[in-house]
């Protein structure tokens, strides 16, 4: 009848867990990670408030299997259909190439510029009913696979995920954990390269190390001397308040931004981070001055803004 | 603050490691789940060391940023990363969990009572149960002042009672948080 009777374990049994080789190895991890890089861009490869650390393929280009995408041009392929009128276990099309495994699914992209139509159905035929969307992003990460997005929440039982595969012989390769009868709405995005000038789809960053701008920290630097600096560039410049929770008295480590105008901007506030929102514009993510006055409810600055998987196209 | 982050994080990591998964996994419907919470949340606090509070407070500190991590997940907005594959392998054959459900899957009355209650009472009530907070901890832990979280905890273990008693259990305010003077 106690409530403490509900938790599956209590920390007692967990006694000794720390000193396992997979928990020493998640540390070592970690803390191998650079903790504020002076140059590098920290940008969408993942989604989520809090990220890991960027993936491996960081800066290398993958080339398209164009050789793929003209032999399976308007070609579908579908095999071992289970029950008569049953999702397939494996779908390829000239977009992409899905297939169920055990526990998940692996997917393949082989044309991130196609339809996203194509994807849908692919996703469709081994019994995802998830809907896709192409997003612009910057051109280091065309092709990827972006998701699953729940906008509404995850509903057990089952786990969602995305994991990437190395080596890629196409322009993207991941495992994707989805359970297959999920009903909610579930959106996945695809990367297509940014037009010049177009905003690239919102994402949640850590700015504590994003820089835009190659050879030059905006972190700590005032707003007016990191726009004196954009303006050097040729670079447009976009805001946004980078509130946080944490501190003396409040230590809870959370952290979360608002768009806003120039005009809620004090040239004296401090830069925490900065990155492009497009190819000609960059971000300054500003820590507000008290002038600022009391913080938003995060979850109404996040809700204030459109969002890539909310977008009707 | 430490001048060195490496040695600092070593040590929050040594003594928050278990408090931490402990909390995790409690909440996971998946164990596997729970690696790469456990991996975001103290990516986390190794990219904001500097900010991390001394002594247990840092654990605390860990709980929000852990409670976030997983509303992520929840959304789908958590990546599996290739690094925390081992730890997904061995929290998925731990013993203690071979046998046990998650609280989504627990189906005694006070399991399908608990789910019944907004997500803001569970968390209290939770924190109390099983991190077995106090309500300084709880504050730091929510980032609200105390008196919010005794008035918070009052309204939550009210709800909690009355809907216990709806489903027929007896003296459900004994039953509720034994063990804490909360």
């Amino acid at each position: 009848m106690n409530l403490a009777n509900l938790a599956r374990l209590r920390d007692e049994d967990l006694a000794g867990q720390v000193s396992t080789a997979p928990a020493r190895a998640l540390m070592e991890s970690i803390v191998s990670e650079e903790r504020a890089p002076a140059a590098r861009r920290l940008r969408a490869p993942q989604r989520g408030r809090f990220r890991g650390p960027l993936p491996e393929w960081g800066g290398t280009r993958r080339a398209l299997a164009l050789g793929a995408v003209a032999v399976g041009l308007g070609v579908a392929v579908a095999i071992g259909v289970g029950l008569p009128g049953g999702p397939a276990t494996r779908y390829a099309n000239a977009a992409v190439s899905v297939e169920r495994a055990t526990d998940y699914f692996s997917v393949t992209v082989t044309d991130p510029a196609a339809d996203p139509g194509r994807f849908e159905e692919a996703f469709r035929a081994v019994g995802l009913n998830v809907t896709v969307k192409t997003i612009p992003v910057p051109p280091d990460e065309v092709g990827r696979l972006i998701g699953p997005v729940v906008p509404d929440g995850f509903r057990g039982p089952g786990s969602i995920g995305v994991q990437d595969v190395e080596p890629c012989a196409s322009a993207f390769c991941a495992k994707v954990w989805l359970p297959a009868d999920y009903s909610g709405r579930v959106v996945f995005g695809i990367g297509r390269a940014a037009a010049p000038g177009e905003p690239y789809a919102d994402d949640v960053v850590d700015p504590s190390s994003a820089e835009a701008l190659d050879g030059y920290r905006s972190h700590g630097r005032t707003v007016a001397e990191v726009r004196d600096e954009l303006r050097r560039r040729g670079l447009k410049v976009g805001y946004r308040l980078h509130w946080t929770l944490s501190g003396p008295g409040r230590p809870d480590g959370s952290f979360f931004d608002q768009r806003v105008t120039a005009d809620r901007i004090e040239d004296g506030w401090v830069v925490e981070g900065s990155r492009h929102s497009s190819s000609d514009t960059v971000d300054l993510y500003v820590v507000p001055g008290p002038e600022a006055g009391p913080a938003p409810d995060p979850m109404a600055a996040y809700e204030a803004e459109p969002h890539w998987y909310d977008r009707t196209d | 603050m430490g001048a060195d982050p490496h040695g600092r994080f070593v040590e929050i990591y040594e003594r928050a490691y278990e408090p931490i998964l402990g909390y995790v996994l409690r909440r996971c419907r998946d164990p596997e789940d729970a690696a790469d919470v456990v991996a975001e949340t103290f990516t986390v606090a190794w990219r904001r060391i500097d900010e991390l509070p001394e002594g247990d407070e840092a654990r605390l500190w860990l709980y929000g940023v852990a409670r976030r991590v997983l509303a992520n997940q929840r959304r789908g907005e958590l990546r599996r990363e290739r690094r925390t594959e081992a730890l997904r392998e061995h929290l998925a054959s731990l013993p203690v969990l071979a046998h046990t459900r998650s609280p989504e899957e627990d189906f005694s009355t006070v399991g399908r009572v608990f789910r019944t209650l907004p997500d803001g009472d569970r968390e209290l009530l939770s924190l109390v149960a099983w991190e077995r907070l106090d309500t300084r901890q709880l504050a730091a832990t929510l980032g609200i002042s105390r008196n919010a979280v005794r008035i918070r905890l009052y309204r939550a273990r009210r709800r909690f009672a009355r809907a216990l008693a709806t489903a027929g259990v007896d003296h459900p305010h004994a039953a509720m948080l034994e063990g804490s003077s909360l």
